[in-house]
Parts: structure tokens; sequence; C-alpha cells
């Protein structure tokens, strides 16, 4: 870790010397991706959650709660804490980039709840998120790993196992929603999310990678046991997180082969095999095909949709004006 | 997964497999077909409410209020028969689950509570030929015919209403004008309102209303400009909704060199205020020849006042050509004005586009040129396909008419080219068509809108549309944009331009009337028909010569007939043509959308109604992928020279979206648009945009994400 007496001379970023280009390439796209929740018509989904029954109502919310209490660890605690292990001032950049975002998801929550749900309701799942013994366990088990003087690598593991793994029990449900119709808006605004955590974890995977190919095999295999060691726990608590939620509506079983197809993949953007077998990581199809934010044809009389970037501006020159 | 692992899937996800490939990389159509099947199946068939007989059936309908008895008393029981007869006869099947999800959640007849079906599709296309047809049976008998078939399509408020006892309007669209005075502004919004509630989207023209800080009685800084106008629309517009069934719809107009419009391009910021953010409000710009003349001398464009336009020269400042009086304006001191750098103009239109999709563009110089009608188009619609002239109107202090103008409104329907074409007789489709469109228009009297009455009643337009072009080339196995692809645009698009003008005329001969102004018209005049009698529009390559092989084609000598009788007769219908988008028409009648190439092989299709479904284009299968090149793959240049060679024949416009990959640049969408526009395409509508999953982010083996 760098501490602070190490800046002898401080540096200015130069992005014309840049050291790893996928610095570069994971910045472009994460500027150009950028949003905010205030696009989406949200309002628009008021309809169609009315016609929610309670139970529904409430196990959203609370999907919600979780989802928003990951995205404030990452936002106040994971990303930050990875900043002093970035090997290149350009990583810390982009870094900056990542903690913000996870910021502007757990506003996004905020967004829907205020758009669609009751103060009341909303804090009975705020307090609900503070009692529930899971998703404290899978919290507590991120923010040891993340605590100062840890392993830098081990953070960049809880970093990825959160990014790709933890998010998606809660992703699952906006996306279920969307197929049946069912809050189009907030499954987009979902999207833009997912869109986001996508490179998140797969850019803190490749570093991972690069910091893992400096260490001698010893320490590579002891990291990996590690790696999976976490995983293990991790699925443990997520797979009760997951019965709790979700057996009430019948969807236990679809959501674990989306965990696990999702835990194959964090696996993955650390550069290890799969864990699961594909038999059981076989996720139902509306929810994979769901995932995919590009080239969906959306009618923009009822939504924005989640293709749009900002652009990169050129200017044009006297030969475009050749008429 | 092997095919006997289908079975235990529901259709929603059997569906979702078209996206993701099988283990030998090939698409799985049979999962689709599979999804649509197990639809009925597991769902329609067992929420439909069953009865006996046709006479137990509209008897029910009509007594429990679901069906217009007026419709059904025009007709004898044994034709009702005969025609319901018929129509089952044809053993119509839905060909994909989205066809069949989009029929039954949108369209079709639902018990009150919205849970039972009382409709199937024939059902639906039977009440609709009925309702258009007026009591004719043989007319009656051949809309069905033409339905059925699938080559004629009639749009979404159409085939949704007709027929039925509690509906909207069977209007697609209005267009309206709004002056620089708060009667009209008030008045227009209420409009905006009432034409919400009845269904139709609704386009606001916003040139005339003078800018932001501009004086008010003589008094500086007064005014508020066109944003707050803005808002108050797009919040009417999410408040009124037709029964449900379809969200209120609505875009503004503005033109280039009115003040307001960088304010006006910044509410889609991505990080715009929220005070100023419009989300659902649909945007659109007017772009005269001059600014495209300026940017090219890299000169600053010069932004008008149209407070004081209208004082100096008496009328708005939508019925002045800027083109025509720039140079005047520029020199005129009692003319305030401010300037800004025309290229930075397209290039901020650029990047609002990659932001936001938005706004259309609309070339007004070349509209105007193209227009064969007198008066002057300063506005199109919500969907950038309707182009005709209009008249201000003026208010009293109660809001009531000084002078009652005319407001446009539109009657879309289209036609499937792969099936037109198969059913060898352009003419029949086209003249069926016609007829059922201007059935429409007559069928019309909206009036809570006067104005939009007004004009309805004096031009009996229509917009006759086309789809599935993209579907009948690859079928074909012609690629999209390739000569003979644009050889068949025009000869196709010059054919059904004849058949709807012989068929308007007839309509006039038969009604001994033609549209109000026809006698000031370049159809009256006969310059309209100096390109059809001048040469042949016939096909001239092989290839294309076999596509129209046992189609009777019209030559210059039927065009000069046609000119004679036209000069003589008239034409019923003022407007004739416009190529909207087809959305939602589209999946029901099997095409790929419009004459745009598709945009992915598999489609995913959201919207609110429906969620998340997905679509292959028109006969695709794994044999002939190689024609189905997408949008993105296409590229600019092959859309607009496609879409060049059938607006040539449009009367009005076509709505024509540009595809960019992610990685493109303003430049090279201002590089499209200066195309476009020298290629003389009247319209732009959106820019859509396609980002590739950065490697290693993508979801595995899935068919919308590969390039």
């Amino acid at each position: 870790m760098k501490d602070m007496t190490d800046i002898r001379i401080p540096r200015a970023i130069n992005w014309n010397r840049v050291q790893d280009d996928k610095d570069l390439e994971v910045w472009n796209r994460l500027t150009v991706n950028f949003w905010l929740p205030e696009k989406v018509p949200l309002s628009n989904d008021i309809p169609s959650w009315s016609t929610l029954t309670e139970e529904e109502q409430r196990l959203t919310i609370r999907v919600f709660t979780g989802l928003t209490l990951l995205d404030t660890i990452q936002n106040t605690v994971g990303a930050p804490s990875l900043m002093p292990d970035a090997v290149t001032p350009h990583e810390e950049a982009v870094l900056t980039n990542i903690a913000f975002m996870e910021a502007v998801h757990a506003r996004s929550y905020s967004s829907i709840f205020s758009t669609l749900c009751s103060m009341k309701e909303v804090d009975e799942a705020f307090r609900w998120s503070e009692e529930n013994p899971h998703l404290q366990a899978k919290a507590r088990v991120i923010l040891e790993t993340y605590a100062p003087g840890n392993d830098p690598l081990k953070r960049k593991i809880a970093s990825v196992f959160l990014e790709s793994f933890l998010f998606y029990s809660g992703f699952y449900l906006p996306m279920y929603w969307s197929s049946r119709a069912k809050l189009t808006n907030t499954a987009d605004l979902i999207r833009l999310i997912i869109r986001d955590e996508a490179v998140h974890g797969y850019y803190i995977g490749y570093k991972f990678q690069r910091g893992m190919e400096r260490l001698p095999e010893a320490e590579r295999q002891a990291l990996k046991d590690y790696a999976f060691a976490m995983l293990f726990d991790l699925y443990d608590i997520e797979a009760q997180y997951t019965e709790e939620l979700y057996d009430g509506i019948g969807l236990t079983e679809d959501v674990k082969a989306f965990l696990h197809y999702n835990a194959n993949k964090a696996l993955q953007n650390l550069g290890f095999e799969a864990l699961f077998p594909s038999e059981v990581s076989e996720v139902n199809p509306a929810i994979l095909a769901a995932l995919s934010p590009d080239s969906e044809n959306h009618d923009f009389f009822s939504g924005s949709g989640s293709s749009y970037v900002i652009g990169k501006a050129v200017a044009t020159e006297d030969e475009d004006w050749d008429f | 997964m092997l095919d006997s692992d289908l079975n235990g899937l529901d259709y929603h996800a059997l569906n979702a497999m078209l996206n993701l490939y099988d283990a030998d990389g090939h698409i799985r159509f049979e999962a689709d077909r599979m999804a649509a099947r197990q639809y009925f199946l597991q769902h329609v068939n067992q929420n439909t409410v069953f009865f006996h007989s046709l006479d137990e059936k509209l008897g029910y309908l009509v007594e429990e209020g679901y069906y217009e008895a007026e419709v059904l008393d025009q007709y004898s029981k044994n034709f009702m028969r005969k025609i319901w007869d018929a129509a089952y006869a044809r053993k119509f099947r839905f060909p994909t689950f989205l066809g069949a999800f989009k029929y039954y959640t949108s369209y079709t007849l639902k018990t009150r509570d919205g849970q039972r079906y009382l409709e199937r599709y024939e059902d639906r296309v039977v009440m609709c030929a009925l309702a258009l047809a007026r009591g004719d049976e043989a007319l009656a008998m051949s809309f069905m015919e033409e339905m059925l078939s699938g080559r004629f399509q009639p749009a979404t408020p159409t085939f949704l209403n007709a027929g039925k006892k509690s509906r909207g309007e069977l209007i697609s669209c209005f267009l309206l004008r709004l002056e620089d005075n708060m009667e009209s502004i008030g008045r227009g919004i209420n409009s905006a309102l009432q034409l919400s509630k009845r269904g139709g989207g609704v386009a606001l023209l916003l040139t005339n209303i003078r800018e932001h800080g501009a004086p008010i009685k003589g008094i500086e800084n007064q005014s508020s400009g066109v944003i707050p106008v803005m808002k108050l629309l797009e919040d009417s517009f999410s408040y009124a909704n037709q029964l449900g069934a379809r969200q209120g719809a609505g875009a503004v107009y503005l033109n280039a060199h009115h003040p307001d419009i960088l304010r006006f391009l910044d509410t889609k910021r991505e990080n715009a205020d929220e005070k100023i953010r419009i989300k659902t409000l649909s945007l659109g710009v007017v772009i005269p020849d001059i600014t495209f003349e300026l940017a090219k001398r890299n000169d600053e464009m010069y932004l008008f006042s149209p407070h004081d336009v209208e004082k100096v020269y008496g009328v708005p400042f939508s019925e002045i050509s800027v083109t025509e009086k720039y140079e005047e304006m520029v020199d005129d001191k009692r003319i305030r004005k401010k300037k800004i750098n025309a290229r930075a103009f397209f290039q901020t239109l650029a990047e609002i586009q990659f932001e936001s999709g938005y706004p259309y563009i609309m070339f007004e110089d070349t509209v105007n040129r193209m227009n064969p009608i007198a008066g002057r188009i300063n506005m199109s619609n919500l969907c950038s396909e309707i182009l005709q002239v209009n008249e201000a109107s003026e208010f009293n202090d109660d809001l009531s008419y000084r002078h009652l103008g005319t407001d446009i409104s539109c009657n879309l329907g289209s036609l499937n080219i792969a099936k037109t074409m198969d059913g060898k007789d352009i003419g029949q489709t086209v003249g069926t068509a016609v007829r059922a469109l201007t059935a429409v228009s007559e069928m019309s009297a909206i009036d809570s809108v006067p104005s939009i009455r007004r004009g309805n009643d004096e031009s009996h337009a229509i917009g006759l549309g086309q789809m599935n072009l993209h579907g009948f080339l690859a079928r074909e196995h012609i690629h999209y944009g390739s000569p003979e692809g644009i050889e068949f645009t025009s000869v196709y698009f010059a054919a059904v331009a004849y058949h709807a003008i012989r068929e308007s005329n007839a309509l006039a001969r038969e009604h001994g009337e033609s549209f109000k102004g026809f006698e000031t018209s370049d159809y009256a005049n006969g310059a309209f028909f100096d390109k059809y009698t001048d040469r042949d529009w016939l096909p001239e390559s092989e290839r294309v010569k076999a596509l129209f092989e046992g189609i009777d084609l019209p030559t210059r000598d039927d065009w000069a007939v046609l000119k004679e009788a036209v000069m003589q007769e008239g034409l019923y219908n003022r407007n004739l043509q416009a190529v909207p988008p087809t959305g939602s028409i589209s999946y029901i009648n099997n095409s790929t959308s419009s004459i745009h190439p598709i945009v992915s092989k598999i489609e995913i299709r959201k919207e609110g109604k429906i969620g998340r479904v997905y679509y292959p284009a028109a006969f695709m299968n794994n044999d002939n992928l190689e024609y189905y090149r997408d949008a993105y793959e296409i590229g600019p240049e092959a859309l607009i020279d496609t879409y060049a060679a059938a607006t040539e024949h449009v009367d009005q416009g076509l709505s024509l979206t540009l595809f960019f990959p992610a990685e493109a640049t303003t430049r090279d969408i201002n590089r499209a648009q200066i195309y476009a526009w020298k290629k003389g395409i009247k319209t732009i509508y959106y820019v859509r945009l396609r980002q590739a999953a950065l490697e290693g982010t993508e979801v595995q083996g899935c068919v919308s994400c590969t390039l």
C-alpha cells in the first residue's frame, strides 16, 4: 500500500503516457456510459407497480434495499480501498469513476423508491436490511476483506465477487418482471447499472490477474484457494438469502441457477475456471437474454432505452461540406 | 440443449431462446415457433371466451356494449356469416411469438376486467373491414381479403379501434400550429389533451413563439421562451392516454434559426437540470438550406426573434422561408438577432443525438420544393413522415375562433411489400388500401379541435406506407442497399404512386369533388406528372425484371392518360403516401419494419405493454442469414440511397432512422446528415446507437450481441 509519505514528488496524471492501455479503454467506456437516474421515466411504471401483489411489492423493495446496501459499500469503502493499491495513476482515475458511479447506483434505487413506494414501506425495508442476518453477513465478509492492511489482491477478489456475483441475486427480480412486461422502465435503469457493473467486475478482475502474474506459483495457489473459499462462504449466505427472499413466489431454483452462472462469471473475471457445472448454471433464457443492453429496439414513447451514450465530438472539416 | 428439453419451458423462455445460439451456432427459430404455439396452449385458448355460434357471439358483444351495433346493422346476417366463414377458412396462424403476443396484449377486444379475450385475429380483421366499408358488402370483402392475406395493414389506431363501442379515434397522427400568443398556446395545450385522450400522437410547432428574454407588451426580458411551453406539454401528454391503451405521446418542432434553439436541444442533455430536462416529449428541428450553406462557408448563423419577424413581415415566422429572406433579415435593424457558429450548431445537434436519439430533422426547403400543394410546410409529426400544409388560427379572448385555420391529421396504413408482390396485383391492393384510409378520414370528425376537423374535411389526407422491404429483398436473395435493391425500390414506389393517384382520381369522380386547393396544386396544372411522362420508371436489370414478372407496371403512356384524368376530374385526397416507421403492426404482420434494414437478426423489442420480447426478421432462416445484414453493418449511405429512391415517389415523408455504432463520432453523424440532405431526403427520424459489449463482459452466445 502506498502511504502518504510516499508522495515525494507530486505528479500530474498524464493521459498521453498510458502504461496500461486497458486503463484508457475502460476509462473511455465508463465515461461514455455516464448516466443519471433522471433520464429514465420511472413514473411510467406506476400503473405496472400497482398490479403487483403486496407480497411482490415488498419483495421488490427489499431486493432493492439489499442492492442499495451493496452499492453503498462499494461506493464508500470498496472502490476507495482499491485506490491505494493502484499501480498506475490512470487506474486510480478509473477507480474514482467507479466509486462515483456506485454512488449514482445507490442514488438510483432511492429514485425508484420515491417514485413507486410510500415512505413507510421504504423505511420498513431499510430497517429490514439492517436486521437481515444474511444481508448483514455478506456485507461483513466483504467489509472485512476491504479492511486496511489486508492483501491488495484479496481486496480485488472481494470486489469482483461483489460486482459480478453478489449483485445478481438482486438483479434477477427486475429482469424477471421486465420479461413479464412489468416495471420495464425500472428494468431499464437496472440494465444501466448492470452495464456498469459488468465493466467494473471485468476491470478489477483484469487488474487482479495482472497482479497475480507477478507472484510466485505458491502464492498464486494460496490466493486461488482463498478466492474459492471465500466464494463458498458467500455462496452459502447467498443461497439462504435467496431462499428467504424468493421462496414466497417460487423462484428460488431459477435464481440459484442464475447465481451459479454469475459465480462462474466472477471466477472467469479473476482468471479462474468455473466452479458450477453447466447443468446447474442453465439460466432461464428470458433472464439471460434480458441482460444484454445493446441493440434493443425500444419504443421511445414509453421508455428511454439503455443504449445511448455520451458521444465523441469531432468537428466537421471543409471536405465534409463539399456540395 | 436438445429439442426435447424445450418442452418444459414456458413461452417467454422459449421466445428468449431465439436470442441464444444453439450448440452448433444456429439460431433457434423452432423455439420461437414453439413459443407461439405454447402461448396459445398455455394462455390464449384457456382465456378466450367461447361462443357456440357467430350469432350468439355478435348478439352478446353488441348487447354487452363491446361492439358498435351501427357497424353490424349495415349488413345482412347472411353476409356476415359469409365474411366470417371466408375469414376463418383462411386458417390464419401467427408465425412468431411476438406477433401473437403483441396482438393479444395490445389489439384484441378483452372483457372489461381485462382478463379474458373476446376476439381472435380473424374477428378483429372482419370488424375492421365491416366498419371501414360502411355497408358496402363487396368493399368489406376486399378489405378483409387484403388485411387477412397480410397485404394491407391499417395503422394501430384504426386496427385497434374499428368496430368497438368504447374506443379512441381511428386517426394516427395530429399536427398543430402554435402562434405567438397566450390564447394559441392555451388552446394548443387543451388540444393536446383532447387528442391524446382520443389516441394518436400529437406534434406542435413552436417556431412562432417568441424567445426567452423577448419583450412582452414592449417591456424587455419578459418572455420565458419555448422551454416552459414544452414542460407544460410534456406533463399534458403523460396525463392523458387512450383508455390506458396507448400512452399519450407528443413532439415539438422548432426552426433551427429560432433564438431558443440551443436551449431547446439542451433539454435532452444527460446532465440537464431537472427543471429544464425533457424526458418523454420528442424534439424535431426544422433546418432550411441556408443553414447548410452557412456551415459550408464555416460562417456564423443568425437566429431571428419570431416576434420581430412577425412584426416586420406581418406573418408568423413559420410562413417565411428563412433561406429566401436570410440576408434581408440579417440586414434589417428591426429584427433582433443573435448568432452562433453554423458548424458548431450541427455538432451540438449530433451530440444530443448521441445522448438521446433526438432531435428529428426536417429539411425545410427540400420538403417545400417537392410539395405539389400550394402553401408552406413548416413542421412534421411524431414519426416525421407527415408533411402537409397548415394555416394559422386566430382567437378571441374567450378562446373562441376569430379565424378558424387548418391543422393536420393523418390516417395511416401500410402495405407488406412481399405480400403485395406475391399477390401480383399492385393496383388492386393499393386501390383497396386507399379506399380504406379514405374511409377513416370520412368517418372521423374531431370536434374537440375544430382546426383539425376542418383540415381533415377539406383535404381527406391519407398516408399509405410500406413495410417489409428488407424481408422481401432478403427472401429474393438481394442485398439491402445493393443496386438491384435500390432499383426495385424505385420501380415499386413509382407503381404505388401511380395506383394511389389513380384511385384517388376515381374517388374524385365518384364524389364529384376534389380536395380544397386542388386548383392551385401541381396536380391541376399537370406539372407534377412531368417526371413520369418524360421517362419510364420500369425495371432495367434482368434481376429486377424477374421480380416483377406477371405484374402490370404503369408505363409513361399510362401516366399520360392518368394526367389527363386528374387534370379534368381532380383528386379526392390532398395527400396520399407517407411511410411510417411501423413498429407494432409490422410484428403482427410478420414484416421487417418500414423500408428500414433490420436492426438485428433477432430484434429485442421492448415497450411498456409487452416488456422484452425477441423477434426474428421476416423470412429469415439459418441458410439465408447473409442477406440479413443489419442496419449498423449496412451503414448510413446504403440506407439513405434506398430512401432517396423511394422519396422520389412519395408526396409526404418517410421515417428514416440512422444507425451508428457507439464508436462513431459526431462528425460521422453530421456527414450522414449532409449526405441525406444532398440526396433529397426530406426528414430524419431517430439516430440509434449500438454499443458493443466490452470484450470479456458480453453475454455468451447471444445472437443480438454479436457484431
